[in-house]
């Protein structure tokens, strides 16, 4: 019996309490939507759900889900010669009209080749014949879909909810040309094969060009009215203890603080709020069509919410009683935001977790990071005196302009926070703790900074014995992001077409998980690229210029070149607002 | 306040999902069937739920025991209703019944005897098994080695078997009825008894299920006039039970 040899076999059964059983038959097009991470990861993707319940909802089409299968699973069916098939009806992927595959971030890309090759597809658009589905994509990555524009057939940029439907009356009833066809029709919708590149030297210089009458820019997707899009209530309550287990709306989508690395702040604008009316109406029924026992209000920064004081005030007194739980996953370091948290957490203190992202002010305003230190103080003052004993604290090393100056004022700073800490906690302080987690600063597409480089791994390494350094003490925990695997998810992240190459290698070399620590292998990607004729450096490492065309100017996505150019250029002159 | 005692299957659809996940799926359908929860206080409010032994993985289970506390009473036939409405396919509550006048939580400490049913298939010859049977139940002491993450130790499980045999017999299924001791004072898992019997072999498929479980000591004073006694006595008049 399969399911006896794999590790939590319940990533593999069906049956979850909402997930939607439709007759093949009844349908006029049936999509396996595949999210390309195990089972629990996949399941805490609001997108997933979205666009599950907007399909299901119909009656002319069926969506049925499908996850990465954990190596141990991976290698049963191989062994067996058994294909991937869905969770609902375990029908092989290969036998869906379409394959929609999420494209959640870069490190997950040899997932998606694994996932199209254990369902017997070709993993290149270009060797499908007409019996393969339909490939598509879409989510965060498809605002750069070059490294990934082989493996698929279609890509959509932007918001997928309004999209969906109309790629799945595409793909009904169509033979794979007139539904590439048609899909090509639907704004949003890029599809690479109507399209060639040149290469303008190394690294992501060059242009995409369309053949033919393809738009020359694909412009993103976007919901102009949130209130009225739909929304998933009766969300699929997995089984297995996922990594977000909870009821989640979706209060507010975008952000206005405009942090300038930050690609999502840059690509989801503007910033759209639900109304207070239909939060309220929408938690009421996902609580009674799930039974969980906490709602997560789910934006970038849930505190930017208009009414959240409100909002959150109305939750408690409709659902404190019930034993219902509220969770904010996003706080501002201020005395605001924890003492809102206070208000609707009385009694489920787990930590808080706030986002300097830099630790000098100088270095803030160069990243567009509105905090101030001040300001951080004192929600630390306002947690610590009313209960809270664990801190959590976001920064990133190796951003444009940072000197060794920048990256020791993090441990001066942790340093002086322990102190006020523990003088705020008195008796209490040897239960303080703060937890210190450094990332790597990533150039993204579409952001004002995505033509700054990467620091090398050496510089990394040695910034990161600094911070251990200065970082010792029983109340902090250091902990930081692989600089090797922040290479990888540079270089992909600003790949063009070629970098494609490059992860075909490393997953035939076995790449599998590799946001997964433990199954990340650097010296196989330098290889990968190698194979591919690049270097990882070219992309990640080396500074672009601004009148350079880069492989992912052909998407639109809200913020020109001209107003990120503006952005980038007051960030390295000094900040400024 | 109230509290019930429900027992309820698990099925083929839901045999793959650990005690733990089960416990909360459980406490989901509940707030789905917006039954009136007991919840605990402090820290973590949850509902006062107490699940019987638990489940090997992989194993189904017909009389599996929950108990609840409910803010108010209510019939138990109702309560029985209401839940199998919410409950996923594969879980499915069969009785259900209301402690009367006592308010201690239930954990069905004293249950330390399950009646496991065995289904070995492919290729075992039922005479060689038979054999392999009566060795093992004729053996004065089994010692197994129990290890997993804590340093491994030894352990005679031969007193945990209460009885074993082999109740049916087919050409290419075999089915053996096993009373074994369970719970916090000592037991054997079926899995070692399978393993025992050198069963657990690859390409050879192993299903288990738990038909029954029962009390075999004295019954606890809270218990004495309970509802737990006339179910102990109405699964042993069905004839699942076997003498103790």
């Amino acid at each position: 019996m399969l399911l006896s040899r794999v590790t939590k076999p319940a990533r593999y059964i069906n049956g979850e309490w909402n997930a939607v059983h439709k007759d093949a038959a009844s349908v006029r097009a049936r999509l396996a939507l595949v999210y390309p991470d195990v089972y629990e990861v996949g399941m805490s993707h609001l997108g997933l759900q979205i666009l599950y319940h907007v399909l299901n909802s119909t009656s002319d089409f069926a969506a049925e889900r499908a996850f990465a299968p954990w190596p141990d699973m991976e290698f049963e069916l191989r062994s067996r010669g058994l294909a991937l098939t869905s969770l609902e009806s375990r029908t092989p992927l290969r036998e869906f009209d379409a394959i929609g595959i999420t494209l959640p971030y870069e490190l997950t890309y040899t997932n998606i080749l694994n996932v199209l090759d254990l369902a017997g597809v070709p993993i290149r658009s270009s060797e499908r014949g007409a019996d393969d589905p339909i490939v598509i994509g879409g989510g965060p990555g498809a605002v750069n879909p070059e490294p990934v524009a082989d493996f698929f057939d279609a890509i959509l940029v932007g918001e997928g909810e309004e999209a969906i439907a109309e790629i799945a009356r595409a793909v009904a009833g169509a033979d794979r040309a007139g539904a590439l066809d048609g899909l090509a029709q639907i704004p949003g919708v890029y599809v690479p094969g109507l399209y060639e590149t040149s290469h303008a030297g190394a690294g992501p210089r060059g242009r995409v060009i369309p053949r033919n009458d393809a738009p020359a820019r694909v412009e993103r997707r976007i919901v102009e009215d949130l209130d009225g899009a739909p929304f998933p209530t009766c969300q699929i309550v997995p089984f297995l203890e996922t990594v977000h287990a909870r009821a989640t709306l979706e209060i507010m989508r975008g952000c206005a603080r405009g942090c300038r690395f930050c690609q999502a702040g840059s690509v989801y604008r503007p910033r759209r709020e639900r109304s207070l009316s239909t939060l309220l109406r929408q938690a009421e029924e996902t609580l009674a069509a799930t039974g969980y026992d906490e709602v997560s209000l789910l934006a970038f920064t849930s505190v930017d919410y208009s009414c959240i004081e409100n909002l959150a005030a109305e939750l408690v007194e409709r659902f404190g009683e019930r034993g219902v739980g509220i969770a904010l996953p996003s706080l501002r370091a201020d005395a605001f935001s924890v003492a809102l948290a206070n208000k609707i957490q009385q009694v489920r203190k787990t930590g808080l977790t706030f986002a300097p992202e830099a630790a000098t002010a100088r270095l803030r305003r160069v990243i567009g990071k509105q905090m101030d230190e001040h300001d951080l103080f004192a929600a630390a003052d306002a947690a610590f005196s009313l209960g809270w004993y664990r801190l959590k604290l976001y920064f990133m090393i190796g951003l444009p302009t940072e000197t060794d100056e920048d990256v020791m004022a993090i441990g001066d700073l942790v340093q002086r926070l322990v102190h006020f800490g523990r003088g705020v906690l008195g008796s209490r302080r040897n239960r303080l703790r703060i937890g210190v987690s450094v990332a790597t600063f990533v150039p993204k597409p579409h952001t004002p900074l995505q033509w700054a480089q990467q620091d090398g791994r050496g510089d990394l390494e040695r910034k990161h014995g600094m911070l251990q350094g200065a970082l010792r003490g029983r109340h902090i925990k250091l902990s930081w992001s692989d600089p090797g695997a922040s290479a990888v998810e540079a270089a992909i992240s600003r790949g063009d077409r070629r970098v494609g190459e490059a992860i075909e290698a490393a997953w035939r070399a076995g790449a599998r998980f590799d946001s997964w620590g433990e199954h990340f292998d650097f010296a196989r990607w330098e290889a990968a690229f190698q194979e591919a004729g690049l270097r990882i450096e070219e992309y990640a490492n080396a500074p672009l210029a601004y009148d350079e065309e880069l492989a992912w100017d052909h998407i639109s996505c809200g913020p020109d070149r001209a107003a990120l150019r503006v952005e980038a250029e007051k960030a390295v002159g000094g900040g400024g607002d | 306040m109230a509290q019930f005692v429900c027992r309820y299957r698990k099925a083929e659809q839901v045999r793959w999902i650990s005690h733990l996940d089960l416990k909360r799926t459980l406490e989901r359908a509940m707030r789905r069937a917006a039954l009136p929860l007991e919840l605990t206080k402090g820290y973590n409010p949850h509902p006062k739920l107490s699940l019987g032994p638990p489940l090997p993985l992989g194993a189904t289970g017909e009389a599996e025991l929950l108990a609840l506390h409910l803010r108010e009473s209510m019939d138990p036939g109702e309560l029985k209703e209401r839940l199998n409405r919410q409950l996923p396919p594969g879980l499915e509550v069969v009785e259900a019944w209301i402690l009367p006048g006592h308010r201690k939580k239930e954990t069905f400490g004293n249950v330390d005897v399950a009646d496991y049913r065995i289904v070995v298939s492919n290729g075992m010859d039922g005479e060689e098994l038979g054999d392999r049977v009566r060795r093992l139940m004729e053996s004065e002491s089994l010692p197994i080695r129990r290890g997993g993450d804590r340093p491994e130790r030894e352990v005679d499980v031969r007193p945990h078997i209460l009885s074993l045999e082999i109740a049916r017999e087919e050409p290419h299924e075999i089915e053996l009825h096993a009373l074994l001791k369970t719970g916090s004072h000592g037991g054997v898992r079926p899995q070692e008894v399978v393993s025992l019997l050198k069963l657990d072999e690859s390409g050879r498929v192993v299903r288990y299920h738990r038909a029954g479980i029962y009390a075999s000591a004295e019954e606890p004073a809270a218990h004495r006039t309970g509802v737990w006694r006339r179910w102990t006595r109405a699964r042993a008049s069905r004839g699942r039970s076997q003498s103790l």
